[in-house]
This record gives C-alpha cells, sequence and structure tokens, in this order.
C-alpha cells in the first residue's frame, strides 16, 4: 500500500455540531490514528476560507487523502470533492463523516456523541486508505431524440428541439395529432380557443424539416442507454404493414408525453351514467360546444343545466388526487352555456373551488357574476341524481347535502355534466417497461425529484412531460415539455456526457453466466453476451446500488469505490472501541 | 325530506336590488362583522344563501331581514363585493310585497313605472272625488266655515275614511307577517304568555329605533347622525298623522291660531322638513353612508313624495295665515292629491316597515326565549333519560 497522508477536517458547523461533540477532543484522538497526517477544526469547513484550507494543505502538506467530517455528504460532498479536485487530488481520495444528521443533531449527551463522532471520523479515515483514484468515462451523445406522444407535450417538445437544430423522431399511436388537447372547444381562464393553439403547433410539426412525424406508430423497443440508445418505431397502419418493416432509429434522449385518459363515469353508478340520456360528460359537452349547440338527448334547449365536479377524483373509491383542470374547465362551461343559452339556469355543485393559476379567481368571480348557483357538496357525501316527475319542470333531480346551507336540497336539471378527471392511460405500464421508468400507484410516471427534477427520471436520457407525470393544464403542460427539451440541448450542446465513476464491473473470469443479476438489476444495466457465456454492466446505466453485487454467487461483481474491502474496513473502524478520557475543563 | 331549490328566483330578487347577491362565496366576514348578528338570528351568510338558492318558504318564514338596520359593515367588509347590505335590504322589499296581500307591493318593486302611473292615477281620482263632492259646492275665496272650498268636517270625514283603508290593508298585512314568521316559521312550541311578557318591545322600539342607533354607535361617524333624523323624521311624521287624522279641524280653525295643536304641528313640521332634505341630499351624493350608495325607485318616490307633502302643506298654512286663500285652497287640494296615494300606498311600500320593525323586535324577543325555552327543556330531557 502506498503512504497514506490523510488530511482531516472536522466542521463545527457554528454551533450545530460543536455545542454536542466534543472536537477538540476528537481532534486529539483522531491525530493519534496511524496515517493520519493532518487534523484541523473549523467553523465552518464548507465556506470559501473552509474549501482554501483543505487545497492549501493538499499542496503544502502533501496530503493524498481527504476526510472531512461535517454535514450529510448529501449536502457538501460535491463541495470538497471540488476542493480536491482544484487542488489536483483525485476526487474519490476523499471520504465524508456524517457528524452533524447522524450525530450531534440527534444526540443530547455529550459524551457519547463525542465517542461516537470519533467512531464515525475512524470509520471514514480507515475506508479511504483503501480508495482508489477513479476517472470518469465520456460517451457520446447522439443528437436524435424521441419524443414519444403527439399531443401538445409532445409538439411543444419536439418543435423546441428541432428549433434547435435536431432532429426528432415525433411517435404518435393514432392518426393525427393533438391528443386531448384536440377534443377541447375553448381554454379556461382567457378562453382562447384550443384548436387556434393547436393548429399553430400542429402546423409547425409538418413543415419543420427537422420533425420526423410517425403517426399510426409505436415505439416497440428502445435498447441502449443515455446518448446511445436505439429505438424501434413500427408503424401500425393495417393497410401498409404488410409492405413496411420496423425502423431503428438511433436516439439520444427520449421524452415520454402520453398523456392521460378521462375517468369512466360510469363507474359511480348514482350519477346514472349510460343509463339516464341527459346525464354526459365533460367531454362529450366539449362536443357539443364545439358542434355549436348545446341541447338534451331530445334535440330540447336545456332549461336547468347542473354541473358536478371531481367526478372520480378526490374520492377514496376512485382517486384521491385533484384532477386540477376540471373547475377551471366547469367554470368556462358556465360562460359558454350562458352565451349559447342565455335563459339557461347553471348550478355548479362542487366540494372545492380549486382556482390557483394565474387569471382563475377573477375567472371564478365573472362566473359568480353570470348569476351561476355554487352549491357545495361533502367529499364523501355525493349527490344523487334520479328521474323527476313528470309534472316538475325539469327531467332530473340531484339530491345533495348542500354544505353551505346546511340543507338537503334537490337541484333542478335537464341537463347534467359529470366533470370526468383525469387518470392514468392504460398502457402506461407498458410505456413504462419500454422505457424503464417507474410508476406510482395511480399509474404517473415518477420524476426524479418532485420538485427539483419535476422532468427527469431515474433513468438517464429519459424526460416526462404533461399529464403522463400528474394532471395538469396546459400552461404547465407546456412548460414542462419546454423544460424536457431544455435539459436534452443541455446535454447534446456537451457533445460528450460524462459517466460516474461509480459503478459495477464484472470480473469476466469468474462469471459463470448464471444471469442472476440480470434479473435483479432494477435499471436494466447488465446485458448477456451469449457468445462469451458471461454478464456485462453497461455502465452508463450503472447506478452502483450494489443489488447485483450482492446477489452474484461467485463474488464475480466489484462495486467501484464501494469495494469489499472498502466496507469492510469502515465496519471496523465504526465498531472497534474508542478510549476516550473526558477532559476537565 | 328534500327542499327543492329554485334557480330562477335570483332573477326575480334582482329587481328588488339585490344585483350582487351571486357574487357571494359565503365566507361568512358579514355575519362575522355585523354588530346585530346573534347565535338565534345568524346574518346576513344565511339569507344571503337562501337567497341565492331560491329557498323562498325560508326567506318568507325569517325575521333576520327586519333585524338588520343597514349599517353596512358587512358591505364594507366583503371581499367579493356581494353587498350583503343591499341584499338584505331587497330582502325586506321582497318580504313586505310577499306580507302584502294585494300583489300591489310586488308591482311597485318590479316596475317603477308603475307606481308612478298609480300615484298619478290615485292623485287624479282624489282630485275628481274632491270636485264632485266638496270644493265645486265651495267658494274658493274662503278657507273654513260656512261655504268654505275644502271645508273642515267634511276633511275629517275623508282623512278618517283613507285612514280606514290604510288601517285595514296594514293589519291585514301585520297579521300575515306574524303568521309566516311566528306560525310557520318557527319549530318550537311558542307560549301564549311570551306575547304578554315582551308586549312592550313594540311600542320601546317603534318610538326609540334603539336598535339603529346601536348599528351606528358601532361606526365611526358622527355618533346618532343618521339616527336622530330619523327619529325626528318617524316621530314629526306620526305626530303629524294624529293632528291630520284627529285634530284636523283645528288646525284649520281661523283666522287665531290654536296653539294646543299647533305647536306639535310645528314641531312636527321643523322634524319632517329636515328630515326629508336630509335624507335626499344622502341619497343624491351617495358618499356619506354605505346605505345611501344604492337607491331603489321606491325609496325615491318615498323621500321625494313625502317632501312634495311636507312643503304643500306648509306652503297651504302660510298662505292662509297670510290671508292669501285662494292660494291656500290651491295648495291644500294638491297637498291632498300627494296625501292620498301616499297614504294609500303606506301598506304596500317601504313605509310598512314602520310597523314591521318594531313588530319583529316584538316577534325575534318571543323566539329567542321560545327556542331558550325549548333548549333548556330538550337538555333536561336528556339528562333524565341519561
Amino acid at each position: 500500500m502506498e503512504n497514506c497522508r490523510i488530511g482531516v477536517y472536522i466542521c463545527m458547523c457554528g454551533s450545530n455540531i460543536a455545542k454536542i461533540v466534543d472536537v477538540e477532543a476528537v481532534e486529539k484522538y483522531i491525530s493519534t490514528l496511524p496515517q493520519v497526517a493532518l487534523v484541523r477544526t473549523y467553523k465552518y469547513m464548507c465556506s470559501n476560507p473552509g474549501q482554501e484550507m483543505i487545497v492549501q494543505d493538499i499542496k503544502e502538506n502533501k496530503l493524498n487523502r481527504v476526510v472531512v467530517a461535517a454535514c450529510s455528504p448529501n449536502m457538501h460532498e460535491r463541495t470538497f470533492r471540488a476542493a480536491l479536485r482544484k487542488a489536483g487530488l483525485n476526487q474519490y481520495l476523499f471520504e465524508m463523516a456524517n457528524i452533524r444528521e447522524q450525530c450531534s443533531w440527534v444526540h443530547d449527551d455529550s459524551k457519547e456523541a463525542t465517542i461516537k463522532a470519533m467512531a464515525l471520523i475512524r470509520a471514514a479515515v480507515m475506508r479511504v486508505e483503501l480508495h482508489e483514484a477513479l476517472e470518469s468515462m465520456f460517451v457520446d451523445m447522439c443528437p436524435n431524440s424521441l419524443v414519444i406522444g403527439g399531443g401538445i407535450a409532445g409538439m411543444t417538445a419536439a418543435l423546441e428541439l428541432a428549433d434547435a437544430g435536431y432532429q426528432v423522431h415525433l411517435v404518435e399511436k393514432s392518426d393525427k395529432l393533438g391528443g386531448n388537447v384536440a377534443r377541447v372547444d375553448l381554454t379556461a381562464p382567457y378562453l382562447y380557443s384550443a384548436r387556434d393553439l393547436l393548429t399553430e403547433r400542429i402546423t409547425r410539426v409538418m413543415n419543420n424539416k427537422f420533425v420526423h412525424l410517425h403517426l399510426n406508430s409505436k415505439v416497440t423497443s428502445l435498447t441502449g442507454f443515455i446518448g446511445n440508445f436505439t429505438a424501434t418505431i413500427n408503424e401500425q397502419n393495417s393497410k401498409i404493414t404488410k409492405n413496411h418493416k420496423p425502423v431503428e432509429i438511433p436516439i439520444g434522449n427520449v421524452i415520454v408525453c402520453t398523456g392521460y385518459k378521462e375517468f369512466d363515469a360510469s363507474r359511480i353508478t348514482h350519477y346514472g351514467y349510460g343509463k339516464l340520456p341527459n346525464v354526459i360528460t365533460s367531454f362529450e359537452l366539449e362536443k357539443m360546444i364545439r358542434a355549436g349547440r348545446i341541447e338534451t338527448k331530445e334535440g330540447k334547449i336545456p332549461q336547468y343545466v347542473a354541473i358536478i365536479h371531481c367526478v372520480g377524483s378526490r374520492s377514496m373509491e376512485f382517486h384521491s388526487y385533484c384532477s386540477r383542470v376540471c373547475c377551471m374547465t366547469a367554470l368556462k362551461y358556465t360562460h359558454e352555456i350562458k352565451s349559447a343559452n342565455p335563459q339557461s339556469y347553471i348550478s355548479d355543485i362542487y366540494i372545492d373551488m380549486h382556482a390557483f393559476g394565474k387569471g382563475h379567481e377573477d375567472f371564478y368571480k365573472h362566473t359568480s357574476e353570470a348569476k351561476t348557483l355554487f352549491l357545495m357538496y361533502e367529499k364523501n357525501d355525493r349527490p344523487v341524481i334520479r328521474r323527476a316527475d313528470p309534472k316538475d319542470d325539469c327531467e332530473m333531480l340531484i339530491e345533495v347535502n348542500e354544505k353551505l346551507s346546511g340543507e338537503v336540497i334537490e337541484i333542478p336539471a335537464d341537463l347534467i355534466v359529470l366533470m370526468v378527471g383525469m387518470e392514468a392511460r392504460e398502457d402506461s405500464g407498458e410505456v413504462a417497461r419500454l422505457v424503464n421508468i417507474s410508476q406510482d400507484k395511480e399509474g404517473w410516471f415518477i420524476e426524479s425529484h418532485p420538485k427539483l427534477e419535476p422532468v427527469a427520471t431515474t433513468t438517464d436520457g429519459i424526460f416526462i412531460a404533461g399529464t403522463c407525470v400528474a394532471p395538469k393544464d396546459i400552461p404547465d403542460t407546456v412548460a414542462q415539455a419546454r423544460a424536457a427539451a431544455a435539459r436534452i440541448l443541455a446535454k447534446i450542446s456537451k457533445g460528450k456526457i460524462e459517466v460516474d465513476a461509480v459503478y459495477s464491473e464484472v470480473n469476466e473470469e469468474i462469471c459463470s453466466g448464471c444471469r442472476f443479476c440480470n434479473k435483479l438489476c432494477p435499471f436494466s444495466a447488465i446485458e448477456f453476451n451469449e457468445k462469451e457465456g458471461h454478464s456485462h454492466i453497461i455502465s452508463a446505466l450503472c447506478k452502483a446500488c450494489g443489488v447485483c453485487v450482492a446477489s452474484c454467487p461467485s463474488s464475480a461483481i466489484k462495486g467501484r469505490h464501494f469495494t469489499d474491502m472498502q466496507i469492510h474496513a469502515q465496519i471496523d473502524g465504526l465498531l472497534n472501541p474508542v478510549q476516550y478520557i473526558e477532559q476537565k475543563v | 325530506m328534500a327542499i327543492r331549490i329554485n334557480p330562477k328566483f335570483i332573477d326575480d330578487i334582482d329587481r328588488f336590488g339585490a344585483e350582487d347577491v351571486q357574487l357571494c362565496y359565503q365566507c361568512g366576514d358579514c355575519s362575522a362583522v355585523c354588530p346585530h348578528a346573534d347565535d338565534t338570528f345568524k346574518f346576513p351568510r344565511k339569507p344571503m344563501r337562501r337567497l341565492q338558492m331560491g329557498l323562498e318558504r325560508k326567506i318568507e318564514t325569517s325575521l333576520e331581514p327586519w333585524l338588520c338596520y343597514y349599517c353596512g359593515q358587512c358591505s364594507d367588509q366583503c371581499p367579493r363585493e356581494a353587498d350583503p347590505g343591499e341584499t338584505m335590504m331587497s330582502l325586506r322589499r321582497w318580504l313586505i310585497s310577499r306580507y302584502d296581500f294585494t300583489g300591489i307591493a310586488r308591482q311597485f318593486f318590479k316596475s317603477r313605472a308603475t307606481e308612478i302611473l298609480a300615484i298619478i292615477g290615485i292623485a287624479l281620482l282624489t282630485l275628481i272625488y274632491l270636485y264632485y263632492f266638496s270644493f265645486s259646492k265651495g267658494n274658493i275665496h274662503i278657507y273654513d266655515g260656512k261655504g268654505a272650498f275644502l271645508p273642515s268636517p267634511f276633511i275629517h270625514e275623508f282623512d278618517l275614511s283613507v285612514g280606514l283603508v290604510l288601517l285595514v290593508f296594514l293589519a291585514i298585512n301585520a297579521f300575515r307577517m306574524w303568521y309566516f314568521t311566528m306560525i310557520k316559521g318557527i319549530k318550537v312550541h311558542v307560549p301564549w304568555w311570551l306575547y304578554i311578557k315582551h308586549i312592550l318591545t313594540f311600542p320601546w322600539h317603534f318610538f326609540t329605533q334603539k336598535r339603529y342607533a346601536e348599528c351606528e354607535s358601532k361606526r365611526n361617524t358622527k355618533i346618532f347622525m343618521p339616527w336622530i333624523i330619523h327619529l325626528g323624521l318617524m316621530l314629526g311624521y306620526v305626530i303629524m298623522l294624529v293632528l291630520v287624522m284627529v285634530f284636523i279641524e283645528d288646525l284649520q280653525y281661523g283666522p287665531e291660531i290654536k296653539w294646543q295643536a299647533h305647536i306639535f304641528g310645528y314641531l312636527a313640521s321643523i322634524g319632517l322638513i329636515i328630515g326629508t332634505i336630509y335624507f335626499i341630499n344622502l341619497r343624491l351624493s351617495k358618499t356619506a353612508y354605505v346605505q345611501f350608495k344604492k337607491s331603489h325607485s321606491t325609496d325615491w318616490v318615498f323621500v321625494v313624495l313625502l317632501f312634495f307633502i311636507v312643503l304643500t302643506g306648509v306652503a297651504q298654512h302660510i298662505f292662509h295665515r297670510t290671508g292669501l286663500i285662494e292660494y291656500a285652497n290651491i295648495s291644500y287640494v294638491i297637498h291632498l292629491m300627494c296625501v292620498v296615494p301616499w297614504l294609500l300606498r303606506m301598506p304596500v311600500s317601504k313605509w310598512a316597515h314602520l310597523v314591521y320593525r318594531p313588530l319583529a323586535m316584538y316577534f325575534a324577543a318571543i323566539q329567542r326565549d321560545a327556542y331558550k325555552k325549548h333548549e333548556v327543556q330538550s337538555n333536561s330531557f336528556s339528562i333524565s333519560v341519561k
């Protein structure tokens, strides 16, 4: 083993660490450890002077390993690794001991905490002795992108990438572009025409030479890894299929914009959807509005129109989430119905009015001005629809426990509109498996961080945007599509991508080809070489989770930066007893 | 049993002045700020909700609109500019039309033209009536006594008969109010002796309008200002009505002034003149108080017609005492042409609040006691079961 010169830096984190952990005692103890060349304590290691101190010490004291005992590596590992790079030392010759979250913050006994801090730092010191200098790999980034789904999100993302001058393959399952937005008449709250929004997008997609449109098509397979995928696109139009072969296209990144489907209203039996002819869904009303006539099945102008919110949403039975767009869409309907049939009386039966967006609250107020009757019902006390008597002046009656008046009331209605919520498409599972991303319990695709990484997934090079992630309105969808495109453009512009040096490797000589690891890998990063009879890990896909390392019966897999030796040393460092003589102050 | 809502009702109430009630989203700020809302009578939020939903029966049987004296704090506070104060005012108009068994009130509230035409019609009928039965036989140069243009005994009888019609109509409407609010509108039993216990509430509130003062005192304006003027106007009005109905012959007597009647007449006239001018001014300027920002056509008819009556009455008196008998007689005819439609309009117009308001305070006191009694009884019952 080379001659280790380890520098250990103990951070006080203001008083966050120092008020519980006796840092001076720790310093004294750590300096007794072999290989430790230098120990320092400092108020804030993460500050610029703190980092500068490490850089200086590496240069002046010829340190070749560094341990920082401070907060969680989630917080500042990158910071200190950068300091090592700056000093010309390989960034992997570094280890962090977490003596804040895992020690000072969770203990109130100073002595015990100090002993624990000593053990944590000793573990880090013993581990870092065995660290190897690792170099990141660089792989080529293919500039072509694949966009799955030709709705507003897919078209927007494709145009964004194409406008930057890169090839985009836009794959749409149906025979036309536009997705769910194409089924809508006007949009809330500014009452812009949805058709106008789409026409502009569609025309640009059709005319853009960088966008390769695949209608009636499906992506049947996606292999490879970020920057180096191969997508197989299969055209499904029955007329051509016979003489049409699937095409294979090299792809660098993928954006999934497969959208949503609406909730099936007939699942709520006491709304009578499918049985009562004049109970319709919001999409059926859109159809009427687009046809230019809002009428009952009998062809009459409805005198009383009722709109019921949260159909399938915000209920324990169906979907617990809010579908986000229905409240404003319902308000939009009252405007559209009132302008088509000014004599109509509209009852808006809601749970809570979610008017969170720009211009939404004003829109809500304007709807009130148009004399819409807002009636509130309890979340788990749904309205019940029944046919009215012949002597009534309406066709149906909705019985509901109205929350704001405290009365059980009957609402007359000739036409009832059910605001059906959004749900994940039935083929979303298939798509998730195709591109290797995960879904939540409702079937929505999971982003890699809900706040900071809203369009990225845990698979590098696969992005998600729009309503396949969660219910959202058009502005949010467009923003996500553009965000995903921007992320991809940033990657393409670098030309090459850096692959983290921490990944697993198969020692092909030892590998017996049992293929246990192939099935276990959650990132599909292991491929099997049939010819040679052994497994191979695609380092760009590997996230270094270590499942394969643990599962290999022949111990043929090594986790770089997490070798057995390193981990054993760390455990020894933690568990060996610490001699601690309390200082008298 | 579910109550049927009536989405059309909001269109109907629109003409009564509640133009903004649909803006209310039931936050309840208005009820929180209201100095008069209590545990038994909650408003304005609840009545506003009933109005939005068109629960006519519930509104018809409620006393709440009468317990509001329109200080306007609710309208100032309202985050949605739904104007709860004006909504309560509109509900009072609607209730007046509901209590009125003839249906005339409803027509007047809904159409300004109908009301003005009716007033002109009654005024002309009065003129024709007076012509046939009185001044065609008399001399325009004589004010009272033999050969008088409008002899006081005739006027006395005329006044009394108009007064009787008024009284009958008003009594029937007040009876309907009692029936709606105290029979249909209350779920608990009301013992008869509660009516006796609270009997003084009616005259107390009639003569003091105390609740109006309480409303104003909560506001940061000149203390008692609209209240004192309103009280002066009302008392002047009532005194004048009594004088005209009972002591008309003393008032018309000449040439010397009978001070025991006239001193009240002068005081009443001062109250009426100041009151009408003050309120006309407030309604014109629209700035001083929230409650005068919006004026319904019936509000204008009320105050303007009263102003004319006072003006012609005063003119007639001055002409009579200064010897301009012809002018006095002409003023008198015009005065009567205003007075008759005014009096006949009473039970079907805003004026009726003179009776409904103290009556509502009386009924409310009874209801509060009845509910309290019921609560005590039901509580003791549940304890004995345990």
